[in-house]
């Protein structure tokens, strides 16, 4: 049962203006035919900035699966990919793109290119992808993304080149092992940056022309400064009341993850980051009463953002962090170096969320709750996101024993609503308030 | 004059309500068992614990509801999640116990307690009603008994035919079809009674294995519940005397330990209603010493 009746959330107004950017980005995608533009078709990791280099469109499979599951215009897609083929506890993202690859190909075959006549509203829009003429695949730390670019292929009639980009998991049990240290993080990524040069000749294969390099290099350099003022605004949450949440990060991955890099990306980060100086000169809090801070561990339910937002600030829940907005999209924005990009855009492939062994996610995560300064963590149990989940109990449990931090766990998914409960999140959350509660009474 | 405290436990399959003196001891109590979050099975169940002491609802010094259908008791002074209530009714029932496990019609838990009641960590079963109360009474309608039949069918079993604990659904299509093939009823009982308790070892695995170990809920009193499991831990198994108004009871010294007062209120220098418009809020420095401010640092 939803409690939530006033919504006590006040979520930052820049991300507003980020919507139109998005909505923006994504007709510019429908629209690639209409302009003669070669379209590419990508999954994991952040290389589209060698594809805006090279004069491409792009499309990211995640990305659109999450865009139409926050639309709630997920299910046709959902249904296509099942008819075709792919059980309900596939990834939802691949189980949603690749049903959006089903429903492309039916769109085409009926000759309009935009969807087919008879074909509910919802579905037109999930076909609205035109059809790649080569897909990039770049994951990391995930068992299903190589697989899913596999059959994506299947689909087009494998006549659809693919490049494939191998990211090495990182382990991080050799000696002198670490986050961003040791011979193994040395040696991965030497081994990726020389993919990505393969890659850049790839690119120069399929479009006929020449890599503009120094575009790549303007690219990152608006990149770097766009992730400096968005980290350095994610720090400034670590006050309390915060200024902004989880929330508002979620709602600005799209930006960092895969819009165009311009001046218009390092802008809207330097207006969030402006906004949330602002909110704290003069004392404005991201909720109207904070009386208890948690992390978030899991990918975003992304047919739940408003609604989670506005639950957890019913509860007077601010969410401050989290592993996927926090642990993610080029955060380690003094690896980037523009004059000479590749092994820095190599590394933050590497430092994908799911892509560390248990010990360094376990380091990470306690970091940020202790940088946060939280008094619980929340783990989305993500139904078909494993490789995100499988250390969950891990780290709820280092939490619990190093810093008396206690946790608790919902079931849910990525991109399928059926996975989620809400009265088991909202159980789950009150027990984990009262003893919370309890032992501030007793401190 | 006596204060007296009422707990009420609005579940899925029950109503419990106790009536606990101030002194914590149990004055009343009852339990109904109607459809699923039942009103009118509250409704009988607090007048059946009212009446036993003789007093009224306006007679009650305090009231905590848990459960389910916990947000469903009007005149409450507050509610607490099943977990809480688990936790603190145990902590008074079986004092030193550490490890509650709690069956009951539509979830199961095991929560790790400190030795005064607090939960220190807890899980839950997802949403597979597998290992829950309904699985039983799955079990009970396949092979055609009545519930309260089921342990002493179990008890008789001594094949393992190696039930899944996955899904009651699946378990039912699979009990099905071990009759079909012949398996003797006993056997069958054993076995998902076993793969029960498996599925309960899950949950405690997440807590981590502690002793002493207390069952509550209403799958407490299936002795044969309680032997595979014991079994299962290498651990006994301590069932209160009345199991399933645990949470009630918890409820009722949660009632009288707060006053129907939140548990930790907040500091008065925290509590100023926030503007409606937060945006125009000027009054959020956070309270001294209520939070460290962390040093902003680079990375």
């Amino acid at each position: 049962m939803d409690t939530a009746t006033v919504d006590k959330s006040n979520r930052l107004s820049a991300t507003k203006l980020g919507g139109k950017m998005v909505s923006d980005y994504w007709d510019n995608v429908f629209t690639a035919r209409e302009r003669g533009e070669k379209v590419v078709w990508y999954n994991g990791s952040a290389v589209n900035p060698f594809f805006q280099a090279a004069g491409l469109v792009w499309c990211h499979g995640e990305a659109f699966s999450a865009r139409l599951a926050a639309q709630r215009l997920e299910q046709p897609a959902q249904l296509a990919a099942q008819e075709y083929g792919y059980v309900g506890e596939l990834c939802s993202y691949a189980r949603t793109h690749l049903g959006c690859a089903v429903l492309t190909q039916n769109a085409a075959a009926h000759g309009n290119g935009s969807g087919v006549v008879g074909l509910p509203e919802q579905a037109e829009l999930a076909s609205k992808l035109p059809a790649p003429d080569f897909f990039v695949n770049a994951y990391a730390g995930c068992s299903t993304g190589q697989q899913w670019d596999d059959i994506s292929y299947r689909v087009f009639g494998k006549e659809v080149p693919i490049f494939n980009v191998s990211l090495p998991f990182l382990w991080g049990n050799k000696p002198d092992a670490g986050y961003l240290v040791g011979e193994e993080w040395e040696q991965a990524s030497d081994y990726v940056s020389g993919q990505l040069h393969e890659l850049v000749a790839f690119l120069e294969q399929m479009t006929g022309r020449p890599f503009d390099w120094d575009a790549l290099r303007q690219n990152m350099a608006y990149l770097k400064q766009a992730s400096q003022h968005r980290r350095e605004a994610m720090a400034l949450c670590a006050q309390a009341p915060t200024p902004a949440t989880f929330w508002d990060w979620v709602a600005s991955i799209a930006h960092i993850n895969f819009l165009p890099a311009s001046q218009e990306l390092v802008d809207y980060f330097a207006t969030i980051k402006a906004e949330i100086e602002q909110r704290l000169t003069e004392g404005t809090p991201a909720l109207r009463n904070e009386r208890y801070r948690v992390y978030f561990d899991g990918i975003m339910n992304w047919n739940k953002l408003g609604f989670l937002a506005r639950k957890f600030a019913d509860h007077d829940v601010a969410v401050v962090a989290g592993r996927y907005t926090h642990q993610a999209f080029w955060q380690e924005p003094h690896l980037i170096d523009p004059e000479n990009p590749i092994r820095g855009m190599a590394q933050h492939y590497l430092l994908c969320p799911t892509n560390h062994g248990a010990g360094t996610i376990r380091q990470l995560i306690l970091g940020d709750c202790e940088q946060y300064n939280v008094d619980g963590l929340v783990f989305h149990s993500t139904r078909t996101c494993r490789a995100f989940t499988n250390p969950q109990n891990m780290v709820a449990q280092a939490a619990q024993d190093k810093l008396g931090i206690p946790s608790m766990f919902f079931e849910g998914d990525v991109a399928d609503a059926s996975f989620y409960k809400d009265e088991i999140l909202e159980s789950r959350l009150e027990a984990m308030l009262e003893g919370i509660d309890v032992r501030r009474a007793r401190s | 004059m006596t204060a007296y405290y009422l707990g009420v436990d609005l579940g899925s399959t029950t109503a419990k309500s106790v009536v606990v003196d101030e002194t914590g001891d149990i004055v009343a109590s009852q339990v109904v068992q109607m459809g699923a979050v039942s009103r009118a099975g509250l409704a009988k169940s607090m007048a059946g614990a009212l009446e036993t002491v003789g007093i009224g609802e306006d007679d009650l010094a305090g009231t905590v509801a848990t459960g389910y259908g916990r947000r469903l008791v009007s005149g409450v002074g507050r509610t607490f999640t099943e977990i809480t209530c688990h936790a603190r009714g145990v902590a008074a029932m079986v004092p030193g116990a550490r490890l509650v496990i709690d069956i009951g019609g539509q979830d199961s838990k095991a929560i790790l307690i400190e030795p005064d009641g607090i939960v220190e960590n807890f899980a839950m079963n997802d949403r597979c009603a597998s290992g829950t109360g309904r699985f039983f009474e799955v079990l009970a309608r396949a092979v055609e008994c009545d519930i309260g039949e089921l342990a002493g069918l179990a008890l008789s079993g001594d094949r393992d035919l190696e039930v899944s604990s996955m899904c009651a659904t699946f378990a039912e299509t699979e009990i099905i079809s071990l009759l079909a093939r012949g398996e003797r009823r006993e056997d069958i009982a054993a076995s998902v009674h076993r793969a029960v308790a498996a599925r309960t070892l899950g949950l405690v695995a997440q807590v981590g294995k502690h002793g002493p170990v207390v069952m509550t809920g209403g799958v407490a009193r299936n002795a044969a519940a309680v032997k595979f499991l014991e079994q299962t831990l290498g651990l006994p198994v301590t069932i209160p005397a009345t199991p399933q108004i645990t949470g009630a009871y918890g409820a009722a010294l949660l009632a009288r330990d707060t006053g129907d007062r939140p548990v930790a209120e907040e500091p008065e220098e925290r509590r100023a209603e926030s503007p409606p418009d937060c945006t125009s809020c000027t009054a959020y420095a956070p309270a001294p010493g209520a939070r460290r401010l962390i040093p902003l640092e680079p990375r």
